[in-house]
């Protein structure tokens, strides 16, 4: 039998007040190492330009690329000190929960109902810190709608079984 | 499929016929028959390597001569059908046939040159999925095609509004120039001896008669291309009708080629009311119905009303949404929707308006001295333009969905169903923190649509009530 129950809209579960998880605190370091990788080939790029024969003048504008490298390996140095804690997800019963951002901070929702397909991935750098991405997909996205850097390998793989596992029970009861 | 090659090889054929020395009409034979072979063993070994098989539960389609290719297409999977048939098939009592798939962007299913009664007995098949719409009784579905209700009619006058209203004119005025500029280099001379001028001279003509001279050429060419506008309007859209049975919305118009579009309305994302300056003019409205995108730009297989009047709007979304909308006017002009927060209006003009005309006062100044100043004038276009765009926003929750109206000059009104959104995002920057504001995201299936500057606390209640309706849907 059809029934439609008034719903009291101040009761629904919030979804600020739940226990957000940090990302694992290597991503940071992860982060850093990758800096000062691009920054070095950077620098060693800026180096080959003034060997002789090299047709790089000296002067101010030589010195200013040397200037914003370095500002640029600065900040990728810092931010991920202040930026990484700050990204915080949390999964719930029907939904994941992702929160990010220093200056403009977000929160993105994802019910388990709307998941097209997940994976996880991790580059040579991300498996040397033992960390890797989960991406999740709804439907007709171009690229991974969510994706949740600088979890730690075997979290994300609990978090893909456990949403694949959710996805499957939705798609059993749709 | 012969005729389909036949229809593509005439412009080649053309070029070799014209472009070679010698006698037209030997060029004309020998062509002709070289071509005739290459066309038939293509069209015989694309026919022969093409396959198609319509099971139970889905299409196979397989193809290509060199690099094969086989597509699986669940039913269920099914967005929209379409057809288009043009005056060789017409002939041939033939169809191209085009799936529509959820989020799929290239490999879409396609029928080239079938039979006309095949699409029906597809989307008898289609129908029959429980994936799509349970059938009680499947023997009465097969049967007999269910009842189709006119919603809509193009008439002439309609279609000639369209022509006028159309974006293509400004295309057109666009290629104008550079066609002005090559018939200027090109005739110059040739204008300059004839007639016309040497009349004009010799009547001493005076400098306004010049200028009514080049007024009615610039007329002529507006005028021309209206004309060429309308004609293209005439082409698409004649005979332009929307019909609705149980589960589908359906258009079908052209005058050569003749299009079918079909959409299954549970599978509708969003619907998208515009009304455009120039639509404005005519008091009428265009509609887009929205279904699953790809996400790539330009992607777009919308299901589109070219125009419609007012109260065709509220029928249309009434069978689409059915009675989970009814409460919902899709009426841009309706006095239920509540505006943005005027922060709304700050932001921008400091963001997009007074930073940078200080930036370029301040750039130009070595160079231009005082005159940087004009710089600052800067401010009065983007104020204005975010104004009027502020105006424009409003927002409109119910029950059931969501409306969203927007516009600069025109209107756009954004209509979805709260179940229908995949995710939602709330941003907060530094600017609305301090406000207690917020901006709200939400990512429809057929792309996304973005709230700025509400309330924070109201933001994150509709993010909470969302996600109940989502996820109990």
């Amino acid at each position: 039998m059809f029934t439609n129950p008034e719903i009291a809209v101040d009761e629904l579960p919030s979804a600020t007040q739940v226990e957000w998880q940090a990302l694992d605190r290597r991503y940071v370091m992860r982060l850093q190492i990758k800096a000062l990788v691009t920054g070095g080939v950077a620098l060693g790029a800026l180096l080959v330009a003034r060997l002789p024969g090299m047709p790089i003048p000296a002067g101010a504008p030589y010195a200013l690329a040397w200037i914003v490298v370095g500002i640029l390996v600065a900040i990728g140095l810092l931010w991920p000190i202040w930026s990484v804690p700050r990204k915080r997800y949390a999964v719930r019963d029907k939904d994941i929960l992702y929160r990010t951002g220093v200056l403009w901070q977000s929160i993105t929702a994802i019910p388990f109902n709307r998941m097209q397909h997940v994976e996880t991935s991790s580059t040579p750098l991300d498996r040397r810190f033992g960390l890797a991405t989960l991406q999740l997909f709804t439907a007709g996205g171009a690229g991974g709608d969510l994706k949740i850097h600088g979890l730690p390998a075997d979290i994300a793989e609990r978090l893909r079984a456990f949403v694949l596992d959710r996805i499957g029970d939705d798609t059993e009861r749709d | 499929m012969l005729a389909r090659n036949a229809f593509q090889s005439l412009a080649p054929l053309a070029a070799f016929v014209f472009a070679f020395d010698g006698d037209p009409l030997a060029n004309l034979l020998l062509g002709g028959s070289v071509f005739l072979a290459l066309i038939g063993a293509t069209a015989a070994l694309r026919y022969w390597f093409f396959g198609y098989c319509i099971t139970e539960t889905s299409i196979l389609i397989r193809d290509g001569i060199f690099n094969k290719r086989q597509l699986d297409i669940s039913y269920a999977r099914i967005q929209a059908i379409n057809t288009q048939q043009n005056i060789l098939y017409k002939q041939l009592g033939l169809v191209t046939v085009t799936f529509d798939t959820a989020g799929s962007s290239a490999a879409e299913g396609y029928l080239p040159a079938v039979k006309s009664e095949l699409v029906a007995a597809l989307e008898r098949r289609i129908r029959q999925q429980p994936a799509v719409l349970p059938v009680p009784h499947e023997s009465e579905s097969a049967s007999a095609p269910p009842e189709r209700r006119e919603l809509l009619r193009l008439t002439a006058g309609d279609i000639v509004l369209n022509g006028l209203s159309s974006g293509r004119v400004f295309l057109l005025f666009a290629l104008a120039g550079p066609i002005g500029e090559y018939v200027d280099t090109h005739f110059k001379e040739s204008i300059e001896e004839s007639a016309v001028i040497e009349a004009l001279t010799a009547a001493n003509a005076s400098p306004g008669s010049g200028i009514l001279v080049a007024l009615v050429v610039i007329a002529a060419i507006v005028l021309l291309l209206f004309g060429i506008s309308i004609v293209g309007s005439f082409l698409r859209y004649h005979g332009f009708a929307v019909t609705a049975g149980d589960e589908r919305l359906r258009s079908t118009g052209g005058l050569l080629t003749r299009h079918e579009h079909s959409i299954t309305k549970a599978k509708v994302q969003s619907v998208v009311i515009i009304q455009p300056a120039a639509l404005r003019l005519f008091r009428r409205f265009r509609l887009r119905v929205r279904q699953i995108s790809s996400g790539r730009a330009g992607s777009s297989r919308d299901f589109v009303v070219p125009i419609c009047r007012r109260g065709d709007v509220p029928v249309l979304k009434r069978e689409i949404f059915g009675e989970e909308l009814a409460d919902l006017s899709p009426d841009p002009f309706a006095s239920g929707f509540s505006p943005v927060s005027p922060y709304y209006l700050r932001s921008r003009i400091v963001l997009f308006g007074v930073l940078p005309s200080i930036a370029a006062l301040i750039g130009l100044w070595p160079v231009a001295g005082p005159k940087a100043f004009l710089a600052l004038c800067w401010l009065v276009p983007s104020s204005i333009y975010f104004w009027l765009s502020w105006r424009r926003f409003g927002s409109s929750v119910l029950q059931n969905g969501f409306a969203l109206r927007s516009g600069l000059i025109g209107y756009r009104v954004n209509v979805w169903l709260h179940r229908k959104v995949q995710r939602l995002t709330i941003t907060q920057s530094p600017f609305q923190r301090r406000r207690k504001l917020a901006s709200i995201r939400f990512h429809l299936a057929s792309g996304s649509v973005s709230l700025p500057f509400v309330d924070n606390a109201m933001a994150l209640q509709l993010q909470d009530y969302l996600l109940y309706r989502i996820e109990s849907s």
